[in-house]
């Protein structure tokens, strides 16, 4: 896959592969694309060159599929502030076709306060919040962008277990500037981007 | 497979998140009715009952009106794109909804704004200009369907520039020019309605051009939405 932004050239030639219950780790200093290329799987942005294939019993989804197969956690992404936590999560859970009760099931797993407005929220709640809304809807690809960002010990642990729940019958992609030393990564893919 | 929710499920859930959201924050209406009023008054002060006389107040006052409305829609409805932008909530309803619901949403949201500026605008512009009306039912339909044109335009140019610099006016330079033939046909439409003169099909050319500008926006958002 290749893509760039004007002259400046951010992924070049990166290839991978990654299998249901397996796990890519994306590293490499600040730059050298990590969030340009879980935005590219994402389809929130067009690589130049390349494919992107999902695959599901043996046969390629196409893009509007994709969409749907993708949870993904991201410091940039932000749901509504005027919003309640609760509003947000059963506003998407329509979206995405699912009855309030998965919202309600979601909302109790992250553990924060419904009513209350999602603008009032710390960064280590909204970070809750997205891993909550990734999960909605039980993707098949979990794409995680610095997905441990601002959560405290607690909240570290639940991402911890949501990603190992995930992984049971999907695949993640994880993309972090730092080494981790989970045991659910230990086995993980390793894919090193430079800039 | 990943479920999906249906299209009217999706256009319902997005067109009703925008009034929660704006019934919250009051922005838009405030904003809206703010601009509407106060340009009401002015035209009413500078032109009033002894300003325009005869047979000239109902041809003048039907385009004073849709000034009017086109000025303040234009101070609400390029927000509801823009904003989703600014706030980075559009990266989770590009990942969450199909493009034509949100499209569709985001358009039902303008037309019901821009038919309550018109319920608000409409009955005041009347009584405070005392705009002569010889078919109400006529004057409906002509804000009826020049709202809906005022709406559709407005909502895709808005989301032609929710993503450049320079909104405010990019607004402006880009949904003019387009939406200057419903205007004409809705000023023509509305003259009919007041004056009781012919109306010379501009009631259906209007339709027309609301039918196109909506095929048009159905087809042009998803590339815009997702470039």
């Amino acid at each position: 896959m290749r893509r760039s932004f004007g002259r400046l050239q951010v992924l070049d030639g990166v290839s991978a592969r990654v299998e249901t219950g397996g796990v890519l780790l994306v590293r490499g200093q600040n730059g050298s694309g990590k969030s340009t290329l879980l935005r590219c799987l994402a389809g929130l942005l067009r690589p130049q060159a390349g494919t992107i294939e999902h695959r599901e019993e043996g046969r390629a989804l196409d893009a509007e599929e994709r969409r749907l197969a993708i949870g993904y956690v991201a410091p940039d992404l932000a749901l509504y502030e005027d919003l309640t936590v609760q509003e947000n999560l059963e506003f998407f859970a329509r979206l995405r076709g699912l009855p309030r009760e998965r919202a309600a099931e979601i909302l109790e797993r992250i553990a924060l306060p419904p009513h209350r407005p999602t603008g009032a929220l710390s960064s280590g709640m909204r970070q809750r919040l997205r891993w909550g809304w990734a999960l909605l809807h039980r993707p098949a690809v979990l794409l995680l962008d610095e997905p441990f960002q601002n959560l405290d010990r607690d909240g570290e642990a639940l991402a911890r277990t949501l990603l190992a729940e995930h992984l049971r019958d999907g695949l993640a992609v994880v993309a972090t500037p730092v080494p981790l030393d989970f045991a659910d990564l230990a086995h993980a893919e390793t894919l090193e981007l430079r800039r | 497979m990943p479920r999906r929710s249906s299209f009217v499920a999706e256009t319902a859930a997005v067109f009703l998140k925008d009034w929660r959201t704006e019934l919250r924050t009051r922005y838009a209406l405030n904003a809206v009715a703010l601009f509407a009023v106060t340009t009401l008054v002015v035209v009413s002060l500078g032109l009033g009952p002894l300003g325009a006389v005869g047979g000239d107040r109902a041809s003048i006052l039907p385009v004073l009106l849709w000034l009017i409305l086109l000025f303040a829609a234009s101070a609400g409805l390029p927000r509801s794109f823009a904003h989703e932008e600014e706030t980075h909530t559009a990266t989770a309803l590009r990942l969450a909804a199909r493009p034509v619901a949100v499209f569709c949403g985001k358009l039902l949201y303008s037309l019901t704004l821009i038919l309550a500026i018109e319920a608000l605008v409409a009955p005041l512009f009347a009584a405070m200009l005392q705009l002569p009306v010889e078919s109400p039912g006529r004057l409906v339909a002509a804000l009826a369907v020049g709202g809906y044109g005022l709406a559709a335009a407005s909502t895709l140019v808005a989301a032609i520039v929710a993503q450049a610099r320079g909104k405010g006016a990019l607004f402006a330079v880009l949904a003019f020019p387009v939406l200057i033939p419903v205007l004409l046909l809705a000023m023509a439409a509305t003259r009919a309605a007041v004056g009781g003169g012919a109306e010379d099909g501009a009631l259906l050319q209007a339709l027309l051009y609301d039918a196109s500008v909506t095929v048009g926006g159905l087809m042009l958002f998803p590339p815009i939405w997702n470039p």
